[in-house]
């Protein structure tokens, strides 16, 4: 009977000692994409070091359309929030269509943030991400400075349906306003893999030889090794981005800079403002934090690959 | 045997019913629970958190504990995720069975929702005031517009005679091109009310009945249509045997252009749930919905040579793929796995339903 009692006993220290656990649902735009890959890895880092800083089990639940597509995001944010999860982090592909899934998934105690794009319109208690429209600029801006204020300008923008992504574009044509020489040939649309960009700009190059240049408000051509069929310094290229395979163009010499979106810290941010939100009751103090974009050019492109070791999906 | 376990098994569509039951036997047992926060009605119809008193007599928000799948806004939610896939699936059976395909219903949704919320833009907040009128027309223009797609696809099938894959390949890329142009790729929203409150109205705590009905009721006409009419029966003999049909007397060609008529009508009636659900459409809605769609129908039971099939089975087979996908999120799953479980099950699926048809055939065989 005592060993019994005692065996009771051991087991409700053990039980009661069972750190609560808090699920965090993470739905991006496309699991093909590797920043998303990236956002993930730091959400389940973020995951680790708050539940060992809180005494949590915190796990990450990540659900994320094989491709874009925002009426699968809509479903995910709603199965989630029936499994339980406490908090969501949502990158949006269709801030519209999402906008009544979050403001559902608030109305049942479920606080989201959003990374990357955002619904402006929703109940998100947050967002986390580049100022879009300053994303363009910055893009641009750079172009300008290695095309010396002149040249033949095509914008490479991706899914024609992303919100942030037109933000990109209209600050990418607003900032080559101040450039006379710059003309903007066209603004290309494309299915956001690395396969159907490259195939977009070799397209666009043979239709339009006299490019000289590249705004790429997206680096999805650069994730392949030979997006760009030029000679180094023939036609110049910048682009938001800078994962492993976008610095190989940065050694080559046919990428000046790379302007590197914080795409680890989209998960991981977004699960450190959520924590905050669900166990400490605190509210940042901005709907919108904004991350930086990370110039990287020759002289830092090694410095700054050393930080996907830390990144890259385990 | 006992009677109903063997009426049961002689059912067309039994084996895929066995396979829901099986799956949602293996999901209730395995789920586990979900605490989720308790909600009330309010006096004006609207929903509140409850609150109770905790041991320190402080307010804390109430909680319940339920199955995470056997649950009734569980179950509510399948049943909408499903509907939109399984009312086109009624649609793309008709054309299987007749011995066709349709590969143009994710573009046919895609135009058909951006034209149907251009026009109830127009007339939702920030246009016209006039919502009744406003919810008339985009649902006019949304049913309208897949009818004139089916219209498109039957036309040149029958008029150039060539193989629908080629038409419906076309037409997926011409449609969605155009979806593209009216809308400059820019998502289109803020309808009149009354659509949206419409199709999210709910009963008890929080569930979505109107898709679901939709789904009910396309598939009892589609059920109606393929197995108590006249022309249904003649779109089992077209897919049977083309040539025998028509040396029959029945009139293929007309044929044939209702079925893409009725194909276009369900991508419509989708599209129109989804607009009025979502609240939101792009050019970029229902991308590779057509390849959803026809898993659907072929673990459904429908024969791609086609002559076999039937509504219920492919919003069965809709149904069986939807649990999966849920099933994968409930079950916490990881989600790179997702694939490979979706496909071997849609394979398995097919095969089960195979081997129930043989039986099935097998035992008619012996009562002869």
């Amino acid at each position: 009977m005592k060993k019994l009692l005692l065996l009771l006993t051991v087991c409700a220290t053990v039980a009661s000692a069972a750190p609560r656990i808090i699920t965090i649902g993470v739905v991006a735009k496309s699991q093909g994409n590797p920043v998303f890959q990236a956002a993930r890895v730091g959400a389940q880092d973020a995951a680790k070091e708050l539940s060992a800083k809180h005494g949590l089990d915190i796990r990450i639940d990540w659900r994320t359309p094989n491709e874009e597509d925002a009426q699968k995001q809509a479903e995910a944010i709603e199965q989630l929030v029936l499994a339980g999860a406490e908090g969501l982090a949502v990158s949006c592909s269709d801030a519209n269509k999402l906008t009544d899934a979050i403001n559902r998934a608030v109305d049942n105690g479920v606080p989201v943030a959003t990374f990357d794009s955002d619904a402006p319109a929703s109940k998100r208690f947050v967002t986390y991400g580049v100022d879009d429209h300053s994303c363009g600029v910055q893009t641009m801006a750079e172009l300008a400075k290695v095309m010396n204020g002149k040249g033949v300008v095509a914008i490479l923008a991706g899914n024609p349906n992303a919100p942030n992504l037109q933000k990109r574009v209209q600050g990418a044509r607003d900032e080559a306003k101040k450039y006379p020489g710059i003309t903007i040939r066209d603004v290309y649309y494309h299915k956001e893999t690395p396969q159907d960009s490259a195939a977009k700009v070799e397209q666009v190059m043979q239709a339009n030889p006299d490019i000289t240049g590249w705004a790429m408000i997206g680096g999805w051509p650069l994730f392949t090794e030979n997006a760009l069929k030029w000679q180094p310094g023939t036609v110049q290229c910048v682009s938001v981005d800078a994962l492993p395979a976008q610095l190989a163009y940065i050694r080559s010499g046919h990428v000046p800079v790379l302007l590197a979106q914080q795409c680890y810290e989209w998960g991981h941010r977004s699960v450190e403002l959520l924590i905050e939100k669900i166990v400490e009751k605190k509210n940042p103090p901005a709907v919108k934090e904004v991350s930086a974009l990370i110039p990287v050019t020759k002289d830092t492109v090694d410095e700054f690959a050393k930080n996907w070791v830390k990144w890259l999906p385990r | 045997m006992s009677s109903p376990l063997r009426s049961l098994l002689k059912f067309q569509e039994s084996g895929l019913l066995l396979v829901i039951l099986a799956l949602g036997l293996l999901l209730t047992v395995f789920s586990g629970t979900v605490r989720t926060p308790q909600f009330e009605r309010t006096a004006d119809g609207g929903r509140q958190r409850v609150f109770t008193v905790n041991a320190e007599g402080e307010r804390v928000p109430a909680f319940v504990e339920k199955n995470k799948f056997l649950n009734a806004q569980n179950l509510a939610q399948l049943a909408k995720d499903t509907s939109f896939t399984a009312i086109m699936a009624v649609g793309m059976a008709v054309v299987i069975i007749a011995g066709g395909i349709d590969l143009s219903v994710g573009s046919i949704y895609a135009l058909a929702s951006v034209l149907g919320a251009m026009v109830l833009r127009h007339y939702g907040p920030e246009g016209v005031n006039a919502p009744v009128l406003g919810v008339v027309l985009g649902v006019g223009t949304c049913l309208g517009t897949s009818l004139l797609c089916g219209l498109f696809n039957g036309g040149l099938i029958v008029a150039l005679r060539v193989h629908p894959f080629i038409i419906t390949l076309g037409a997926m890329a011409i449609l969605r091109g155009i979806a593209f142009v009216v809308t400059k790729g820019q998502s289109v929203g803020g309808f009149p009310a009354g659509l949206r409150d419409f199709v999210r109205l709910e009963i008890g705590d929080g569930l979505s009945f109107v898709p679901l009905a939709a789904m009910v009721l396309v598939t009892v006409a589609g059920w109606i249509f393929l197995s108590r009419l006249a022309a249904g029966r003649r779109v089992y003999a077209i897919g049977g045997n083309e040539l025998a049909a028509r040396f029959s007397g029945i009139r293929v060609e007309r044929v044939k252009l209702g079925i893409y008529l009725l194909s276009g009508l369900t991508a419509g009636i989708a599209a129109l749930l989804s607009l009025g659900y979502y609240g939101a459409a792009t050019s970029g809605d229902g991308s590779g919905y057509e390849l959803n769609v026809i898993a659907a129908a072929v673990v459904g039971g429908a024969s791609l040579s086609g002559g076999r099939g039937s509504a219920l089975g492919v919003v069965l087979g809709a149904l069986i793929i939807q649990m999966i996908s849920s099933g994968i999120v409930i079950l916490g799953i990881d989600q790179n796995y997702s694939q490979i479980i979706i496909g071997t099950v849609v394979i398995a699926a097919v095969v089960l339903d195979n081997f129930n048809t043989w039986l099935a055939k097998r035992r008619l065989t012996q009562t002869r």
